[in-house]
């Protein structure tokens, strides 16, 4: 199929008013989602992923992929407002939109944090379009083997992801691991960790052990302590952001739009890192260096441009690979799933309708981010004073409703809830939820690849070495792990 | 709570979990036919060799805690709120109940109960408004996935709604 084709055959898929409507109205959730502190986008992501059961496939992803994106531009607007970022991208955010709050420029911030936001998403999503097919037709020649590599290098995700302390987040992957085990056995059929129930023989719900993990905890947490989230929102003041503050930190956002684009197209490096190198790149370059951290529009500019940079090109190793880049891409592989949908290089075969649809979609974002950007920073103030003790409520019931349409089976919503209470005592304890997720994911494909090359070669391992595309893949792993033997040896704690 | 207690505890519980899948789970609760010829394609491999791995993480976790010399303790970001512990407590209870009520009551009914609950156990500001939405958001719920996205919802034994 050409170019053209292709791109007609995505045309007539997303051309309806359902397709974007949906989009639209997963970038108001997202934007919601990601401005409620405590949310977050992740949250909003898997809270909407329900939803998208009953519709079309490509509906379903724009849904997931426009409160994606919403999500993360929503976060800055309590980083600026109220000094708590509404995720862990928007962090950088913080450096200098609060003290331009605090100037009483906070809406100018936030005009600058939408248009940093919307040119480096545009610049992802073309980075994606771009890149994705190339990489997904290299990946095409994939075996076992080299599908065991790679899987092995995007566990070291894993380091990007595990925040604090890198032990802590191994461990968190080995459970993750570990229970991805539970079901039947893939080569023989055989019971591990069943128990003798048939509702374990399938393994655990992908979508209850999410949906427990990242939004039971949060709920646990408001019981601990209901009046932690009260807090004081910060006027919008009357300055607006101008196209000469635009004009002027131009450069900065396209240089952190890259800078996000190279890092998020790497699994497990994330947002946030990439919003501080644009600020930080954007702080050595700038002629108005020394007014950083004081309220400077240019620094707002960078890093939110360096963390929505990243948004398009999480989905480049999704779609081509089949490897989410960040958590919440693992999350919206649960809905190409729960579609009978698999992402990887085979999708850019048998599906490229659905991928070139969802390339359209995504262009369209950028333009419906805008839009609803700039109503949503007029209105925060009303999102802010959502009642958090009603909100978290709410919260529960729709897990509930939500964990029991996947399957129709109450044994998984049992699976959320004892996840949820995991899920807080990995939080207490300071374990971090992603990498398990992640490999929660990546467990059954490690093995399944692993095994099924064991086979092939009748349990020669060196068939994992077999051809130059395992060993760049082992080369990578290998780099990964000197890279993060070196950070660990230049920050204690492990 | 300090980093080196935290690092112990995490160690000595990773590496009690390690023993307890290899002395009881692994054997117990992991079938393995008997003509595997080779102990790659076992399906008891695959635990086995995350297990060991996990143990060594615990060890790790061990001696990082014992080398750890600060004693510090960590920042919390929301310290622990008075009578946080019964509140944990009735939410795990609301938990329970829900699992417990689900098939009798249904969902809807279910739902409004552990909204409500939830609310008054969050000590809400507004109760009037959490009533409200106790009744409001499970209906909005049911309506949606019953109705649109066609889950069969769990009606219950007590009322059947359309």
């Amino acid at each position: 199929m050409s170019l053209w084709d292709s791109l007609m055959a995505g045309l007539s898929l997303v051309a309806s008013f359902e397709a974007f409507a949906a989009l639209f109205v997963g970038i108001v959730i997202g934007v919601i989602g990601g401005a409620i502190p405590g949310l977050s986008a992740t949250m909003a992501v898997a809270l909407t992923l329900p939803f998208t059961f009953a519709m079309q496939p490509i509906t379903g992803i724009l849904l997931l992929l426009g409160v994606y994106k919403g999500g993360i531009f929503g976060g800055s607007i309590p980083a600026i407002l109220i000094k708590t970022p509404g995720t862990p991208a928007s962090s950088a955010t913080i450096l200098d939109g609060h003290p331009m709050a605090e100037k009483g420029e906070a809406g100018r911030a936030l005009g600058m944090a939408l248009w940093a936001s919307c040119t480096a998403d545009l610049v992802s999503n073309l980075a994606l379009i771009l890149f994705a097919g190339w990489l997904a037709s290299f990946a095409l020649s994939f075996g076992p083997p080299e599908f065991f590599a790679l899987i092995l290098f995007s566990l070291t995700i894993i380091a990007g992801v595990s925040g604090e302390s890198l032990l802590r987040g191994a461990l968190s992957a080995l459970l993750g691991l570990l229970l991805a085990t539970v079901g039947l056995d893939l080569v023989y059929g055989t019971n591990r960790f069943t128990f003798g129930d048939p509702n374990l023989m399938g393994g655990l719900n992908f979508i209850a052990v999410l949906i427990g993990l990242f939004a039971i905890p949060e709920v646990i947490m408001m019981a601990r302590n209901p009046t932690a989230h009260l807090g004081r929102t910060r006027a919008l003041g009357g300055t607006k952001v101008t196209l000469a503050d635009y004009m002027r930190s131009f450069k900065s956002i396209i240089r952190g739009s890259m800078i996000g684009v190279f890092l998020g197209s790497i699994p497990g490096i994330g947002a946030a890192p990439s919003a501080f190198l644009s600020y930080s790149e954007a702080r050595r370059k700038s002629p108005n260096r020394a007014n950083f951290g004081k309220g400077e529009i240019e620094g707002v500019a960078a890093s939110e441009a360096g963390n929505n940079g990243v948004a398009g090109a999480t989905l480049i190793p999704l779609l081509a690979l089949g490897v989410p880049g960040d958590v919440i891409t693992a999350i919206i592989i649960g809905a190409f799933m729960v579609h009978g949908l698999q992402p990887g290089p085979m999708m850019f075969v048998l599906n490229v309708d659905i991928i070139y649809g969802l390339f359209i979609g995504l262009i369209v974002s950028s333009v419906f981010l805008f839009i609803v950007g700039s109503v949503a920073i007029r209105g925060f103030r009303f999102v802010a004073e959502i009642p958090k003790r009603i909100l978290m409520p709410a919260v529960l019931v729709l897990c509930v409703y939500g964990v029991f349409a996947v399957n129709n089976n109450i044994f998984d919503v049992g699976v959320m809830f004892a996840m949820g209470w995991v899920g807080y005592v990995m939080l207490r304890t300071r374990i971090p939820p992603a990498p398990f997720l992640i490999a929660f994911i990546l467990g059954p494909l490690l093995e399944d690849s692993f095994r099924q090359s064991m086979l092939m070669s009748g349990s020669d391992p060196a068939i994992l070495l077999r051809g130059p595309i395992t060993w760049f893949f082992w080369g990578l792993t290998l780099l990964a792990i000197i890279a993060i033997a070196r950070s660990v040896g230049r920050k204690l704690p492990v | 709570m300090t980093l080196r207690t935290l690092q112990t505890r995490l160690g000595f519980a990773a590496i009690a979990i390690a023993a307890l899948l290899a002395l009881v789970a692994i054997p117990n609760f992991v079938s393995s036919p008997s003509n595997v010829r080779n102990i790659v394609l076992s399906p008891t491999f695959w635990p086995y060799a995350l297990t060991g791995m996990t143990a060594l993480a615990g060890l790790l976790l061990l001696v990082t805690g014992f080398r750890e010399e600060g004693e510090t303790p960590l920042e919390e970001e929301h310290p622990e709120a008075e009578g946080a512990w019964i509140r944990i407590g009735g939410l795990a209870a609301i938990m329970v109940a829900v699992m417990l009520l689900l098939p009798w009551l249904g969902m809807p009914l279910t739902c409004m109960a552990a909204f409500a609950a939830t609310a008054f156990l969050f000590r809400t500001r507004h109760p009037v408004v959490a009533v409200i939405c106790a009744v409001l958001v499970p209906l909005v719920l049911y309506v949606f996935f019953a109705k649109v996205a066609g889950v069969a919802v769990p009606q219950g034994e007590l009322i059947r709604l359309p």
